[in-house]
């Protein structure tokens, strides 16, 4: 037999296979779904307020904070040092250089904790890594960290504990904990430069 | 009698479509395990690149290209993938040389040039492919061939330029290769 | 798991380590081939050898095929490999000086420096030639810095371009092969061998 037909009865079935088969878009190696699930129920991705509050307080140049809600959210009330992502643009190629690095340790946050659960399922997904959840979000911060409730005469003395760092912590931000931007308009928050440093480039080649 | 010479030695080689495919997997190994392509232009710029470094490093200072070049490429520019890869060309050519009884320092050329036009015609070439490969961003292993395997619009862009330029002035230098 | 580079499954100096590796394969298909020799290699253009065409598309294909199964199995990540980015003047004019100096000087840099490696004489003055050429860009970057970099079209598939999925392209460029190769046949076939 001719090498050319003996070529052709190998490649183009393989070709046509090819061609039929549904592109793989799903990208190999990051998480699977079961993998995904394990995590969430493990809730690995929470960050208490006490803790989010103690680091901003020693301004710990490690943690970003990122807010998920909308722009208009956003310019009413953030966090000190927080940078607006909002959900709907997160997969915009402009975020990826904050999402995906290996140098700080971002915190999403929302009202709640639906969206920046979201925020973190898709970029967990994408297999970023570094990324967490503020837990209870604005709402429960408020309630915590800005307003804490005084314990019960009856509480035991580590409650009274939890009760003393949160009101320290409430008075050390100060209210100013939830700024208001409209106060300080003009400054636009800061956005920290953080170079594209995906941990997994395509690899640069050519001649 | 010449006819047999002919099947003689065209047998000496890998029949071509065998030696095709032997290629392309050596290109998917390269791409599986470091994720580019074949080169060849790439591994002489690197040497380019270091040799003015070496010989005139102010130069390789104030030249646009070359400090572009040495800002994108930090490092010894001999110390790159393709260099090595080029080493092992070097090695594998004359491995396979060597097992065929090919080793032999000549001039190849048609009967109907001396060796040296042939010589000046080989100069010549190299210096159009030399900047043609600059240009094109690869040569025809660098850019054709990977631009193929991975269906780059730019790779195979360049495959039908050079390939179409090939064919278009074959006509005019036909007298350098084959007889009329 | 692929490329390994990128998953770091292996370390830089291992990588240059299998470059080489990669480069004696490379080296030893393309001699054994026959691209060592100018004349072989230019008889594409005349018709009386068509060894360039054959093992040039053959090797496209099954590199293609090989990256496309790989992604399918999951053993590749596609989105991390080097893809060719495309200046669009620039790649075209490159090209035209390339094929120019392809049948002038009848090598392209690979096969000339196997071809050096056993020893042809001009495949060494080639090799020179492109050292030369390569130095004549650099020394006059400043000069073609914007056509260089004119139309940056980023790193586009074709299938992309086409709008077409990355299989079906790759079937297409399959049968545009096989039909190449039967036509480089019967031209073979057609002129008179050439002795060389």
């Amino acid at each position: 037999m001719k090498p050319r037909i003996l070529l052709a009865i190998f490649v183009i079935p393989l070709g046509l296979i090819i061609a039929a088969v549904p592109e793989n878009k799903t990208h190999a190696f990051k998480l699977s779904a079961e993998q995904l699930l394990e995590e969430t129920n493990a809730g690995i991705q929470y960050y208490s307020p006490e803790e989010i509050a103690d680091l901003i307080i020693k301004k710990d140049p490690s943690i970003q904070l990122i807010d998920v809600r909308n722009v208009d959210e956003y310019s009413k009330f953030s966090l000190p040092g927080a940078i607006n992502i909002p959900l709907t643009t997160i997969l915009e190629e402009d975020w990826e250089g904050y999402l995906n690095q290996d140098v700080k340790i971002n915190v999403f946050y929302s009202n709640g904790t639906l969206n920046s659960d979201k925020a973190w399922m898709i970029t967990r997904q994408l297999g970023y890594e570094n990324n967490y959840v503020l837990m209870g979000g604005l709402n429960y911060w408020v309630e915590t960290i800005m307003n804490p409730e005084s314990p019960s005469s009856t509480s035991s003395d580590e409650e009274f504990a939890k009760y003393d760092f949160r009101k320290g912590a409430g008075m050390a931000l100060g209210g100013g904990a939830v700024i208001s931007n409209e106060k300080k308009a003009g400054t636009a928050p800061i956005i920290p430069a953080l170079k594209s440093k995906s941990k997994k480039k395509r690899v640069q080649g050519g001649c | 009698m010449e006819d047999n010479k002919v099947i003689k030695r065209s047998e000496k080689y890998m029949n071509p479509y065998l030696a095709g495919v032997f290629l392309g997997l050596v290109l998917l190994s390269a791409y599986f395990i470091s994720g580019r392509g074949l080169g060849a232009s790439g591994a002489i710029k690197s040497t380019t690149v270091s040799l003015v470094k070496t010989i005139a490093p102010a130069h390789a200072e104030k030249a646009p290209y070359y400090k572009e070049y040495l800002e994108t490429h930090p490092g010894n520019p001999l110390n790159s993938w393709l260099v090595y890869q080029i080493l092992g060309v070097i090695v594998g050519g004359f491995l396979s040389g060597a097992l065929a009884g090919r080793l032999k320092f000549k001039v190849e050329h048609s009967p109907n040039i001396t060796s040296k036009k042939r010589l000046i015609l080989a100069l010549a070439g190299g210096i159009l492919f030399g900047l043609g490969a600059q240009f094109g961003r690869g040569c025809t292993s660098g850019s054709a061939l990977c631009g193929m395997a991975v269906l780059s619009l730019g790779g195979i862009m360049s495959m039908m330029a050079i390939f179409g330029t090939g064919f278009g002035l074959a006509y005019f230098f036909r007298k350098f290769w084959v007889n009329i | 798991m692929g490329p390994l580079i990128a998953y770091d499954l292996i370390t830089g100096s291992t990588n240059l380590l299998f470059a080489f590796l990669i480069g004696i394969g490379f080296g030893f298909v393309l001699e054994s081939a026959g691209f060592s020799s100018s004349r072989k290699l230019v008889g594409v253009f005349y018709g009386y050898d068509t060894v360039v065409l054959k093992v040039f598309f053959t090797a496209g294909i099954t590199g293609m095929l090989g990256l496309l199964f790989f992604s399918l199995f999951g053993w590749i990540d596609l989105d991390l490999i080097y893809i060719n980015p495309t200046f669009l003047y620039s790649t075209l004019f490159g090209g035209v000086l390339m094929g120019a100096g392809f049948i002038i000087g009848g090598f392209c840099p690979g096969t000339s420096i196997c071809a050096a490696s056993i020893g042809k004489i001009d495949a060494i003055f080639f090799v020179l030639g492109i050292y030369i050429g390569v130095n004549i860009f650099n020394e006059i970057y400043p000069l073609v810095e914007g056509f260089y970099k004119a139309k940056f079209l980023g790193s586009p598939k074709l299938s992309d371009f086409l709008g077409i999925s990355d299989g079906i392209m790759a079937l297409v460029m399959i049968a545009m092969a096989i039909f190449a190769f039967w036509l480089g046949e019967i031209f073979e076939k057609k002129k008179k061998p050439v002795i060389y």
